[in-house]
């Protein structure tokens, strides 16, 4: 008797919440909550904004990059999730394809500028044709090289290298200044830093380490996968790259340059933020990642925002995310903040005018590519997956190869479920 | 009715019950939300395909047998039994080692047990990561140190190599649990009356017939305890090799629960998880009884 009579009381509690919940929606301001990943990008200062200039209110909460993925899918089963979430934009696939998140279609086809929102962002935004997430935080790699060591080097700071030659023939120069200093940098034991940073080599190149509809993995068949490989093969073994580095888990990824004894490495848009804060006195500078005879490509990361199944103030979301995306916002909390803009046209803005560095860093944004799979963390993320010992036992092992077999086989079956 | 009427009604008898039960209750409950539950809960999402998004499907036992092909899975439990045989070794010579320097009350003695066990209060995690930084080949010390008495030519990459990554591995784990495995023991030591080892002399006993005699006979329980306590600390070990090593170089150290954890985390695929900790359940109990059958009490 006693639990039935509990359980009767619960579910009338239950009645009563979900029929309070939508009165409260429609006749006064509506307070939702939004989920973020720990990402440099001060979120919070945003939403301070939006909270100070607007009736209905963000309860913001950062979880740990780490955890974010599980919490979100864990809360979105339960029905707990936020009313908006920001989420590392590889994962939003997965996320829309799994019903997660609420098809935002409507709303983006009635933005004015939708062409002009960063294109990686979008297509990862993307499932069977409709639009689940838009951009919200852009990073964007490239290379960062060392002025005064370019100088001591006798090469020109003002024509950085724009072939894998002239990478590579930068790089032996640079090494040549003495035992201590390094032509080149990468963690070599961090898979999801060389997807941003070695990737774009390849596409720069006109590989690619998927097929263009992302169905099936090309890494053995596409020759530049190997050459790409081979450069960074040649550089260690050369000794143009520190040993430390193939153990750096990421770690020593953004302070290896800042130590001024490395010439080249790739970075984000983060990595001028922390060198120009933290160690001003570092003379660099940034160009795109070259190609292997030209050309350019980035990897395009960062966040995209979306609002996760189950919400019931998706309107109410929706008006803070197309605040977040508008000119003033973008020019004036983003830039203004040195953050990329997440809109191509407002790569070139005021407040990057005085330092060209961050207006390069945005622009990678229209030669951004990500690859799209709903198993991405698997292929590319995983620190014990078939990315990233595809490129140990290549470069540090020599054995190209078998390390290009090995991940083939380990991508397709991956991909095969 | 209220509850102190009907009390009065129990007979001593019963109320001796309710008060039994009402002792045990708290631990009961405990025990069930906090382990029969979420082992129900295990064992039943092992029969599933069961993703982070989306519905879960019944699969019967295709996680069983899936697991009989995961290579990464076999190369894992090897992996985590060659750990297991190589530090459950040192932890133990070392702690009882300890143990029988630390045993007897002598002005002063307080200061080395606290200093052995003090690494045990800090959590593994914290450890593994202060044992990387000491690692470091730029910053770290024990790098310097080495360095400063020609020892190497060179910084050192310890984590590059799958034999360097184990050997600082298991130095970092012994340090860290020694002093449990001290503690434990010197229990066990201080529990022998002295009288026993007055007679052996008198006898004519030198150190080790009263050690092999003596001491290990009748420190059989403890001995028991503190082995089957490292071993499975062992075999669950995940902390030092998720922090310090990344399950690198190479994937070559990837232990059991690592595996796990990849599987319902990273890949998000739980059910197959749950498989594997099942598996590694059974493996745990049959270990442990062994154990127990081997150092049984034969008195």
């Amino acid at each position: 008797m006693k639990i039935r009579k509990f359980a009767a009381l619960v579910l009338l509690m239950g009645i009563l919440v979900i029929s309070i919940a939508p009165l409260s929606a429609q006749d006064e301001p509506v307070t939702m909550t939004m989920w973020v990943r720990s990402i440099s990008f001060s979120v919070q200062t945003l939403v301070d904004e939006w909270n100070a200039t607007h009736d209905n209110q963000i309860e913001l909460t950062e979880v740990p990059s780490g955890e974010f993925v599980t919490k979100l899918g864990a809360a979105v089963a339960a029905g707990e999730a936020p009313d908006i979430a920001s989420i590392d934009l590889i994962y939003t696939p997965a996320f829309a394809s799994a019903g997660q998140l609420t098809d935002l279609t409507e709303f983006v086809n009635q933005l004015a500028y939708v062409d002009d929102l960063s294109p990686a962002h979008m297509t990862l935004g993307e499932f069977e044709g409709r639009n689940y997430a838009v951009p919200f935080a852009a990073e964007g790699s490239f290379l960062i090289y060392n002025v005064d060591l370019f100088e001591q080097a006798g090469l020109d700071p003002e024509n950085p290298p724009t072939t894998w030659t002239e990478v590579l023939d930068a790089a032996r120069a640079i090494s040549a200044l003495g035992d201590d200093i390094y032509g080149y940098y990468f963690a070599g034991n961090c898979a999801g830093c060389n997807a941003f940073t070695f990737l774009p080599f390849i596409w720069a190149s006109g590989g690619d380490v998927l097929s263009s509809d992302f169905s099936e993995p090309t890494l053995e068949e596409d020759p530049m996968v190997r050459e790409a490989l081979q450069l960074y093969r040649t550089m260690w073994e050369e000794g143009l790259i520190p040993e430390g580095a193939s153990v750096d888990g990421g770690e020593n990824f953004v302070n290896a340059f800042a130590s001024g004894t490395i010439g080249m490495a790739g970075t984000g848009a983060f990595g001028i933020d922390n060198y120009k804060t933290n160690y001003p006195e570092l003379n660099f500078d940034v160009t795109y990642i070259p190609g292997k005879d030209g050309g350019t490509a980035s990897f395009g990361g960062g966040d995209n925002i979306g609002i996760p199944a189950g919400s019931p103030y998706v309107e109410e979301a929706w008006e803070f995310i197309e605040w977040a995306l508008s000119d003033d916002v973008q020019l004036e909390l983003y830039a203004g903040n040195n953050q990329l803009p997440v809109r191509l046209s407002l790569a070139e803005n005021e407040y990057f005018e005085e330092d060209p560095r961050l207006s390069l860093a945005a622009s990678t944004l229209s030669v951004g590519h990500t690859p799209y799979s709903l198993v991405y963390n698997d292929l590319f993320n995983d620190a014990n997956g078939p990315w990233l010992l595809m490129l140990q036992v290549a470069i540090f092992d020599g054995d190209l190869d078998g390390a290009v077999a090995e991940a083939q086989q380990r991508f397709s079956e991956i991909m095969g479920g | 009715m209220t509850a102190s009427l009907s009390l009065q009604r129990l007979s001593w008898e019963q109320r001796r019950k309710l008060t039994g039960i009402l002792f045990v209750l708290p631990t009961v409950l405990f025990v069930s939300v906090f382990f029969i539950i979420p082992l129900l809960m295990t064992f039943t999402m092992s029969f599933f395909d069961w993703p982070l998004f989306g519905d879960h499907t019944f699969i019967g036992l295709d996680n069983y047998t899936s697991l009989t092909t995961d290579r990464q899975f076999l190369k894992s439990i090897e992996f985590t039994a060659r750990y297991t045989l190589l530090v459950t070794p040192p932890i133990f010579i070392l702690g009882f080692i300890l143990a029988s320097l630390v045993r007897h009350s002598i002005p002063g003695i307080g200061i080395f047990r606290t200093i052995f066990f003090m690494p045990v209060v800090i959590g593994l995690g914290v450890s593994s990561l202060l044992w990387v930084w000491l690692l470091n080949d730029q910053v770290g010390i024990i790098n310097k140190i080495m360095l400063d008495l020609g020892i190497v030519e060179k910084a050192q990459l310890f984590m590059a190599r799958p034999d360097s990554a184990m050997a600082v591995i298991i130095v970092s784990v012994v340090w860290k649990t020694v002093g449990f495995t001290m503690i434990l023991l010197l229990a066990g030591l201080q529990a022998i009356p002295d009288e026993l080892y007055e007679s052996a002399e008198v006898d004519g006993a030198g150190y080790f017939h009263k050690l092999r005699f003596i001491t290990l006979p009748l420190m059989r329980r403890t001995i028991a305890l503190a082995l089957i306590l490292s071993v499975i600390g062992s075999v669950l070990s995940f902390d030092q090799f998720y922090i310090m090593t990344g399950g690198g170089p190479r994937n070559s150290t990837i232990s059991v629960v690592y595996w796990i954890f990849n599987n319902s985390f990273t890949y998000f695929k739980m059910g197959y998880g749950a498989a594997m900790s099942i598996v590694l359940l059974v493996i745990l109990v049959l270990l442990s009884a062994v154990q127990f059958y081997l150092l049984r009490d034969n008195t």
